[in-house]
Order: C-alpha cells, then sequence, then structure tokens
C-alpha cells in the first residue's frame, strides 16, 4: 500500500492493529490511510501561513 | 428533570430583591488607553494639567491594578466583565488553536462561513437559511456592564470599548473599537505606492509596497494591466481553501504580476503628476482631488463591487502624497470600515448608530488603532508625518467627544481615547535618552508630556459639561514603561531544553514552529505573555501527561523562569510567573496559556518570538521605534484611576471599577464578579 516503508513505533502499531479492527477498517493500512487524509485535510483548510502572518502582524506588538 | 430546573429557576426569580436603579444618575467613565500614574504625577508637578490636580485635589487619584497580563485586550475584558480571563477567557492579544498550534487573534475572529465548491477554484458562498453564512465573532466571554444597567433600565452610551468587537447586543448605543478590523480583515494594512525600490518591502508587516513608474506624468502599475489599484476584502467567489488552488492561484499571480495575486476585491484609481508643480491630480471612482506634495486628503469612500448591481463593500480611506520627485511616494491609511455603510461589519449597536455619527460628525476612523503605528516603524511616514496623522486621529476623538458630552443626559457615558497609549509606544524613544534607540527631536521629544496637556484640556471642559452631581471617572487599564530589551523567549526554551528544534542548524530561519520536533518538546511561547506545555490530549502531538507531570514541569518552568538573568546586565528578566490554573478565577482559567510570564521592567517579549520563531539570541536591544510597552510584570505598570468620589480601596482594580459603576446605580454585584466595590458616595 505505502510507496515507501514508514517505522512505526511497536506499540503504537500494536495499538493502531487493535482499533482498526474494533471501528470496523479492513486493515491498519485502510485505517492509517483514514487518519493521515483527516489530518492533512484539518492542514489544508487551515489558514496559510501567509494568511495567517498577514491577520496577525498587523498589530503594532509583533513583526 | 426538565420541570424541576423550571420551579427551581422560578424560585430564584421570586427571590431576587428588585433592584429599582435610577436612570437619572449619571456616570461618565473617561477611559485613556495607556494612561499612566506617574507621568500623570510627575507632569501635575510640574504644573502642566491644571484641571487633573484640581480633580485630584477635589477628589482622589491611585493606581489602578491591572490584568495580568497587563495586555489592552486583557486589561480591558477585565473592566468589561468584572472578571479575570479565567471569567472572560482573554489571556493575551494571540492565542494558538491546539488543534493547529497556529497563533490566532484572542478577543475576535471570523467564524467560517459554508461555501459550495463549483470547481476550477470557484466556490459559491451557501446563504443563510442553507447555512449559517458566517462572519465576525467577539470571541470574549462574560456579560458587559452595560449589559447589565441596560437590564435595569439605565440607558447607556459606550463609545470605542476595546474588545468589544463585534460589539455585543445591547439596547443602548455602543460602538466598537480595538478589535475592529480594517476592510481587509487585518488589523490595519496601509498601502505604499512608490517607484523608489525599498529592499526590504517584503518583510513590511501591517502594510504592503506597490512598485509604480511615472510614465509621460501618468502614474502606473508595474504589473501587466498597468492598473494602480486600491484592495479590498478577499474575493467571495475565488476557492483557495485547498492547497491546490493556492498553488493554481500562485502561477496566475506570477503571470499577471499583479499585486495581491487577483486574490483581492480591486478598485482601479489614477493619478496625474503635474509637470510643473509638485502636486497631483487623483481621480479615485466619483471624488476628484488634487494634493499638494506633503497634503493629506480628507476620507474619501471607496466602494469594491462584489457583484454587478446585486452589492458593494463599502470603505473610506485617505492618502498622503509623501513626495512627487525624484521618487514618487503616495501612502494611502488602512482602507476603513465606512461607518456610515457598514455593511455586514456591525460595529455599532444599534446598527443604525455608525450611520448616525457618521451623519453629525463626517467620516471617522473606525480601525481598532488608528494611529499607524507600522508606518513609522517601516520608515514608510517618518516621525513627524506619523505625528500629524495622530493628531488628526485625536482631532476627530475630541470632535465626537465634545458631541457626546454635550448629548449626555442621563445613564452612563463611557468615552475611549487611544492616542496617548499608542505615542507613548512611538515616542518614548524621543524622551527617555537610556533608551538604545534615543533619537533627539525637539517637538516629538514633548510629544507624549503635550497629548497629557491635550487631555487635561478635555477633563476641563468635562468638568464644565457634566456637572458636580455626575460622578465622574478617569480611568486607564495599565500604565506604560520604556521597551529596553527584547527577550526571544521561544530561544530560551531551546536553550533550557524545553523545546527540541529538527534541525538546530536552521534556528532563526522559520516562523509559525515550522522546525520544532513536536515529539521532544515540552514547552512553547505564543502571544505576548504566554506560555503552554505541549499536553497530550490537548496539544495535537502533546507529550507531557496530564496530571502529575503537568504539574512538576509548570513548577520547574516557573523555578527557571524567575531565574533568568540577561548576562549583558546581570538583571532578573522576569519578576512573576502567573499559573493560570493556580491564580486565575474562573471556568476558562484551564483553557488559556499554562504560565503567563511577567517581565521585569525594561524588558518585553522579542519581536519574533510570540508568531513561534526562534532568533539565535535569547536577549537582544530594542531599537525599533516601538519603545514604550506595558506587556511586563503588571505590578510595574498599573493603570490610573481618578474620581470626584472617595476611592475606598487601598489597591483598587480594574474589576473592582466594575462593581463600582453597578454599585452606582444600586445594581448588585453579579455572582461571577471577582472585585469589590471601590468608590464611595
Amino acid at each position: 500500500m505505502f510507496g515507501s516503508k514508514i517505522k512505526i513505533d511497536p506499540d503504537l502499531l500494536k495499538k493502531i492493529k487493535m482499533y482498526a479492527k474494533i471501528a470496523g477498517y479492513s486493515s491498519p493500512e485502510e485505517f492509517i490511510t483514514h487518519a493521515l487524509e483527516k489530518e492533512i485535510a484539518q492542514l489544508e483548510e487551515a489558514d496559510s501561513e501567509e494568511e495567517i502572518k498577514k491577520k496577525l502582524q498587523g498589530l503594532g506588538y509583533i513583526s | 428533570m426538565r420541570t424541576l430546573r423550571a420551579l427551581v429557576m422560578g424560585c430564584l426569580v421570586l427571590v431576587a430583591a428588585p433592584v429599582e436603579a435610577d436612570p437619572a444618575k449619571k456616570v461618565f467613565v473617561l477611559g485613556v488607553d495607556g494612561l499612566d500614574p506617574d507621568l500623570i504625577q510627575s507632569y501635575m508637578e510640574q504644573g502642566l494639567l491644571p484641571n487633573i490636580k484640581k480633580m485630584v485635589d477635589k477628589g482622589h487619584f491611585k493606581p489602578l491594578q491591572t490584568s495580568m497580563p497587563p495586555l489592552s485586550p486583557v486589561a480591558w475584558s477585565t473592566f468589561i466583565t468584572g472578571m479575570d480571563p479565567g471569567g472572560h477567557g482573554v489571556f493575551d492579544f494571540i492565542h494558538r488553536d491546539p488543534a493547529t498550534l497556529f497563533p490566532t487573534r484572542a478577543e475576535s475572529g471570523v467564524r467560517p462561513g459554508e461555501n459550495v465548491s463549483v470547481g476550477e477554484c470557484k466556490q459559491f458562498p451557501l446563504p443563510w437559511p442553507l447555512a449559517d453564512e458566517g462572519g465576525p465573532e467577539n470571541l470574549r466571554q462574560g456579560r458587559a456592564f452595560w449589559q447589565i444597567l441596560e437590564e435595569h433600565d439605565i440607558p447607556t452610551t459606550v463609545y470605542r470599548m476595546p474588545a468589544n468587537f463585534p460589539p455585543v447586543e445591547s439596547p443602548g448605543k455602543s460602538l466598537s473599537g480595538m478589535g475592529t478590523p480594517d476592510i481587509r480583515g487585518t488589523p490595519g494594512t496601509f498601502s505604499f505606492y512608490t517607484d523608489r525600490f525599498i529592499p526590504d518591502a517584503s518583510s513590511f508587516t501591517g502594510g504592503e509596497v506597490y512598485p509604480v513608474r511615472v510614465e509621460e506624468g501618468h502614474v502606473r502599475s508595474t504589473s501587466k494591466s498597468k492598473q494602480v489599484k486600491l484592495y479590498g476584502p478577499q474575493k467571495p467567489f475565488l476557492d483557495l481553501s485547498t492547497a491546490e488552488c493556492r498553488k493554481k492561484n500562485e502561477l496566475e499571480c506570477k503571470e499577471s504580476r499583479e499585486p495581491e495575486c487577483g486574490k483581492l476585491l480591486e478598485v482601479p484609481f489614477d493619478v496625474y503628476v503635474d509637470a510643473d508643480r509638485p502636486a497631483a491630480m487623483f481621480y479615485v471612482q466619483d471624488t476628484e482631488f488634487v494634493l499638494q506634495q506633503g497634503e493629506w486628503s480628507d476620507w474619501v469612500p471607496i466602494d469594491f463591487e462584489v457583484l454587478p448591481v446585486l452589492g458593494s463593500v463599502s470603505a473610506i480611506g485617505r492618502f498622503y502624497l509623501k513626495q512627487v520627485r525624484p521618487d514618487f511616494e503616495l501612502y494611502v491609511t488602512p482602507l476603513q470600515i465606512n461607518p456610515d455603510n457598514p455593511g455586514a461589519m456591525q460595529i455599532s449597536t444599534p446598527e443604525s448608530w455608525s450611520h448616525e455619527l457618521c451623519e453629525e460628525l463626517g467620516y471617522f476612523y473606525t480601525q481598532e488603532l488608528a494611529e499607524d503605528t507600522k508606518a513609522l516603524t517601516h520608515g514608510v511616514l517618518n516621525g513627524h508625518e506619523f505625528w500629524d496623522q495622530t493628531q488628526f486621529v485625536f482631532d476627530e476623538q475630541k470632535r465626537a467627544f465634545e458631541h457626546m458630552l454635550q448629548g449626555f443626559d442621563e445613564g452612563l457615558l463611557f468615552y475611549y481615547f487611544s492616542s496617548i497609549d499608542q505615542n507613548s509606544h512611538m515616542l518614548w524613544n524621543y524622551m527617555d535618552p537610556e533608551h538604545p534607540g534615543f533619537l533627539e527631536d525637539r517637538q516629538l521629544q514633548r510629544g507624549i508630556e503635550s497629548l497629557y496637556r491635550d487631555l487635561d484640556a478635555l477633563v476641563g471642559r468635562a468638568l464644565e459639561a457634566v456637572g458636580k452631581d455626575t460622578t465622574f471617572v478617569i480611568m486607564s487599564d495599565h500604565g506604560f514603561c520604556p521597551f529596553y530589551w527584547q527577550v526571544n523567549l521561544n530561544s530560551w526554551l531551546v536553550e533550557k531544553g524545553y523545546v527540541t528544534l529538527l534541525d538546530p542548524a536552521k534556528q532563526g530561519q522559520t516562523i509559525l514552529f515550522g522546525n520544532v520536533d513536536w515529539s521532544r518538546t515540552k514547552a512553547y511561547a505564543v502571544g505576548l505573555n504566554g506560555l503552554y506545555v505541549n499536553l497530550r490530549g490537548r496539544e495535537r502531538r502533546g507529550i507531557v501527561n496530564q496530571g502529575r507531570e503537568h504539574e512538576e514541569l509548570l513548577a520547574q518552568l516557573e523555578r527557571d523562569l524567575l531565574e533568568m538573568v540577561d548576562p549583558r546586565n546581570e538583571q532578573q528578566v522576569v519578576t512573576l510567573v502567573v499559573n493560570s490554573r493556580r491564580d486565575l478565577h474562573g471556568p476558562l482559567a484551564g483553557s488559556g496559556p499554562d504560565l503567563i510570564v511577567g517581565y521585569n521592567w525594561g524588558y518585553r517579549s522579542s519581536w519574533k518570538s510570540p508568531l513561534g520563531e526562534f532568533p539565535k539570541q535569547v536577549f537582544e536591544d530594542n531599537t525599533q521605534p516601538w519603545s514604550g510597552d506595558h506587556s511586563v510584570d503588571h505590578r510595574h505598570v498599573p493603570g490610573v484611576l481618578i474620581s470626584n468620589r472617595p476611592i475606598t480601596l487601598e489597591q483598587p482594580a480594574l474589576y473592582d471599577l466594575t462593581v463600582a459603576i453597578l454599585d452606582e446605580y444600586g445594581v448588585p454585584k453579579p455572582e461571577e464578579m471577582i472585585g469589590e466595590d471601590c468608590l464611595g458616595d
């Protein structure tokens, strides 16, 4: 599934396997893909760095 | 269960004693941002403030304990609600979103609306009732004291109260102040049009430089379209919510060389330079005017069309022709929400009040802090030009002050002045030879003193107008001290091992925590005084366990902060650390920074640290024009309390004054307020 190998802490992998099963994912890979997609979507929805800067840096207190 | 609760509430209503408040009773609160008790005392002793001295001699004057941190949004929120940040939830100018760790504005925000993507990076906003349309949001919690007074039928007028945007619902009259954005949704973005090359223009904050050329007297943009433009809010139909669309927009932008990448609504305007004289002719929509070099225009209305026929966003701006030759230099103020027609951006209650004020007073600045400190910081305006701009703001505020005094027949009047605060920030280095950024200038070294004298004249006018039966209070949110030395708190956290960087060689090269290894970072600083623990279950990549580990880390951080010493002068850098959950009151005490850092007199958080930067040095001199400040240990910068009524508490605080104002009308202190009445009869 993954193009390159990603190292995951063994304890975390154990949890991923357990919760993937409980949550009804077909495999731990599917669970990981879903979690990462959600995370990326959240980051993409956030304002860009440039917009954040523009909104805040007009404050005299910061540059 | 519901029935039981209704019964209990009913009983409470029956038991509560009715309050007979007297609307004929008048209370006038003159709120002066940044008014400093030591400067008042010193100028009074020099005989420069005869009216304030008269009031002090007959009445009372004490330092007013401010909030921790002593920052305007925090302090004014404390005064407004009678609670500390644990109650009203405003802990700084800047908070952070624990989900993304990106900084956000503390006291007001924008609730996102829902848009339907129609493909090709275009969107259509879903109107009500299909979806909540989104819009600006006042993030301060708790009831404002004027809302409570209105519940008791006391008429209230609240002019430019900070930390009140959008203004909270009230049947009284109120106009929003600090927290109110400009038309772009920023705290203020000036525009500077010039054919001079400005090497650091891309690093300007709070302003944009637009390159132009003068071609046969016509000022033209260097973009493909050649049109010189004013820029407004973001185009509502442009979908920039995904990385792909942002990338596509950037490519289009490179192609057209259009400033602002075509993302913002635009209004083209024309400027023709006179061939012989240092003057220029301006055509801005329906307005035509001539400016001589060094001259300011009056307010110019500007309408940004959103959709043909359907609607526009209305703004106002002022033009300053700084220079015609050899370099063309034109400054335009941040474009203001037009008070005559604020549209969806409600800035007053009732909504029509800003329009009525505009009818009576003409156009006026609506942006949160109108004094353009950023233009001075970047050298777009020099010290004298900045002074002229701030005098224009002050004159507007004085006109409105007179108007309010004349209409003040009953109830409560609150009136706010910003000029002393903003000029104390920017002119401190002219009056303090010890300052690392000291500048000699005979006029500007007396700038702050001159504003205190102007205020004294206004107090004299108010004393005549309000009469002795009116309770008259002059108060400020905090005082001032010099800003000599910057502290890069995030860099100190690296030095002490609380933050681990992904690539230490790249320290100082990224913003917004771009180089932080969150899997090995225990604490981080955001805002001017906030310090947060990277807490598991709260922060997105938290590693510190809640409970004992969290508490022990806070105790260790507090000890280390109080032991921080500036090796250059052996001075203690931090004199107070507030543990929010331990020291603040109210249900929100745990929702802000874990620790609030109180710097020693002369120190302040650096320019870079508040937005997650890590400069290599922990301590640096401050040589910026922004040379006075107050974001320190609150005990170093108390505010002012002057009243024609006795001050009954030994050490009155902002939240005591809130209770006192209610008490003037016999309104009992609500349960959530933490202060005591501080004014006698």
